[in-house]
């Protein structure tokens, strides 16, 4: 499976890698940061940038685990693994908004939406050819994918 | 010939153990049965009850689950014994032989040892689809207008949502002096009790049911308070703890305790019989099913598996947009322990903590990020160091992040 790899030495958190996640995400059918709305609690990211109290910076992106606590606690069948592809997806309308799987991530990187309906998590960008938008913005290659 | 394995239930345990099967043994002929004509999630039943989902849509399978897996599956089929000696399960239309079997029969409803409350006709449990379809058909047939719930956990307050959804105010009776006693704390209850009281509930905290009202046609009309109040109702839901679907095994010789005895394989007393789920009374919660399944399923098939995991008092809840995450006993009363409390405006939490080790926590209002608080909790990990360095609900996985040479998150040492 292609998996996102992460060198915390490399990330000095300017945070790209969020802004291209949100406008991967975004819902107005729009591209491009500068018609990007911040503000709207639907285009959040799905990756974070923790601040590792030394003056470095921890890149929390989904692992999409071999054996995913999120998915193995799902009760509405949102979440699964997919055999193919190795990745979690998540498919919205399933979703009981229970938030299960926000307690059994032991990474806690899936997080309910702003308006608690469903949750949000990487869906590497719908497997779309050129790879996940967070990691092409990474100027410092921080993030790279990487089949394991 | 193909070796038979058989599955009796189609909840958490049963899905997650047959899907395991078929990955280990492609040619096995699988056999699942339930009394449910739909497999659905128990979770969600408040979603059929207030009418957001159909029956299909509570499915937590994709439609062709048991085509695509090639697995038989016997609906509305009832367990009604089993024989260790022929290796065989009595079911309400004959025998079924196995190779292997796993009972994943799940729990039942209690109901509590009131005035016609087992003897009327309008007392319901909120456990399978046939529980949901029969309030929905006595609100439709009644036009009920109101509720009596007795309980007021997480099932008690799933139900009463469906039923508010459909316009019957509901009156959720609670032994304990708080709502949903078991994960919250009075001020994470007070919060939950505000919200449905301003949707219409009416909650009686620390008071009983102790008498009914029976009408000509066997119907509870009113429930009798331990007060002496009188409270009209059109039916009664018993939410008040769940146990162990074993009568059935009656006099099959198979070893139970409060459920059916496992050892860490999921293997019970019988040979090739295996348990898991709500049935062995490990835990009563999602997750743990489905991992006890699958578990049981891998040892069934040859792979040696143990169930480890074990940890199971841990909830989340999402009640009128407000959600509230649970792990451990949030009211035990811990000798020379520190209690961490924070309140804001939009969030509540609270966290136990002796000697450095975190024994419980509770997060109300907004629950992102807080994954990590089951690992730490259930691991015992000593917060000590941390804790001289910064407060503890701005402890994250963070402060143990690390990967492997994979690339997978673990925990630092």
């Amino acid at each position: 499976m292609k998996r996102i790899m992460i060198d915390p030495s490399k990330c000095d958190g300017c945070k790209n890698c969020a802004l291209a996640c949100m406008d991967s995400h975004r819902m107005d059918g729009g591209n491009g940061v500068v018609t990007l709305n911040f503000t709207l609690p639907e285009t959040e990211a799905r990756n974070e940038i923790l601040n590792d109290g030394k003056g470095g910076y921890l890149p929390m992106f989904c692992r999409h685990c071999s054996v995913p606590g999120c998915a193995n606690s799902c009760m509405s069948g949102a979440l699964k693994k997919d055999m193919e592809t190795g990745h979690v997806m998540y498919d919205e309308k399933r979703c009981g908004a229970c938030f299960m799987c926000v307690m059994n991530c032991p990474y806690g990187i899936p997080k309910p939406s702003a308006d608690g309906t469903k949750i949000l998590k990487c869906d590497f960008c719908n497997e779309r050819p050129e790879g996940p938008a967070c990691v092409a913005a990474c100027p410092k290659q921080a993030i790279w994918v990487e089949e394991v | 010939m193909a070796e038979i394995y058989v599955i009796v239930g189609t909840g958490a345990a049963g899905m997650a153990a047959a899907e395991r099967i078929r990955l280990y043994k492609k040619d096995a002929t699988v056999i699942m049965m339930s009394i449910d004509e739909h497999s659905h999630s128990r979770c969600m039943l408040h979603k059929f009850l207030g009418g957001e989902r159909t029956e299909e849509e509570l499915s937590f399978v994709e439609p062709d689950f048991f085509e695509k897996n090639e697995i038989h599956w016997g609906k509305a089929q009832k367990a009604l014994g089993l024989d260790i000696q022929n290796k065989r399960i009595q079911m309400e239309n004959g025998y079924q032989p196995y190779d292997k079997l796993l009972i994943a029969t799940g729990s039942v409803f209690g109901i509590p040892p009131i005035n016609h409350f087992r003897t009327a006709s309008n007392v319901y449990g909120f456990r399978d689809l046939s529980d949901a379809q029969k309030i929905d058909a006595a609100v439709k047939a009644k036009n009920a207008k109101h509720a009596f719930i007795v309980g007021s956990g997480l099932v008690g307050l799933d139900v009463a949502t469906g039923l508010m959804e459909r316009g019957v105010k509901v009156t959720i009776a609670e032994m304990a002096p708080r709502v949903m006693p078991l994960q919250t704390d009075d001020i994470a209850a007070k919060a939950y009790q505000e919200r449905f009281e301003a949707h219409g509930a009416r909650f009686l905290l620390g008071i009983g049911a102790s008498d009914s009202i029976i009408n000509d046609q066997n119907e509870i009309t009113a429930v009798v308070l331990s007060t002496g109040e009188t409270v009209a109702c059109d039916f009664v839901i018993c939410a008040a703890g769940v146990r162990p679907n074993i009568a059935w095994l009656e006099g099959s010789g198979l070893e139970t305790e409060r459920g059916i005895k496992v050892d860490g394989h999921m293997r019970t007393s019988a040979p090739d019989v295996y348990a898991a789920g709500d049935v062995t009374a490990l835990a009563g919660v999602w997750p743990n099913a489905m991992d006890m399944g699958r578990v049981a399923a891998s040892n069934m098939c040859g792979v040696d598996t143990e169930y480890t995991d074990r940890y199971c008092m841990k909830n989340t809840s999402n009640f009128f947009g407000l959600q509230m995450l649970t792990i451990g006993d949030i009211n035990a009363q811990v000798e020379g322990a520190d209690i961490y409390v924070k309140e804001s405006r939009n969030c509540y939490k609270k966290a136990i903590v002796k000697d450095g080790v975190l024994k419980s926590v509770l997060i109300q209002g907004d629950i992102s990020h807080t994954g990590h608080w089951q690992y730490l909790i259930k691991n015992e990990i000593n917060l000590s160091e941390i804790l001289k360095r910064k407060e503890i609900f701005d402890i994250t996985y963070g402060d143990f992040f690390e990967t492997d040479d994979i690339g997978e998150y673990q925990y630092k040492n």
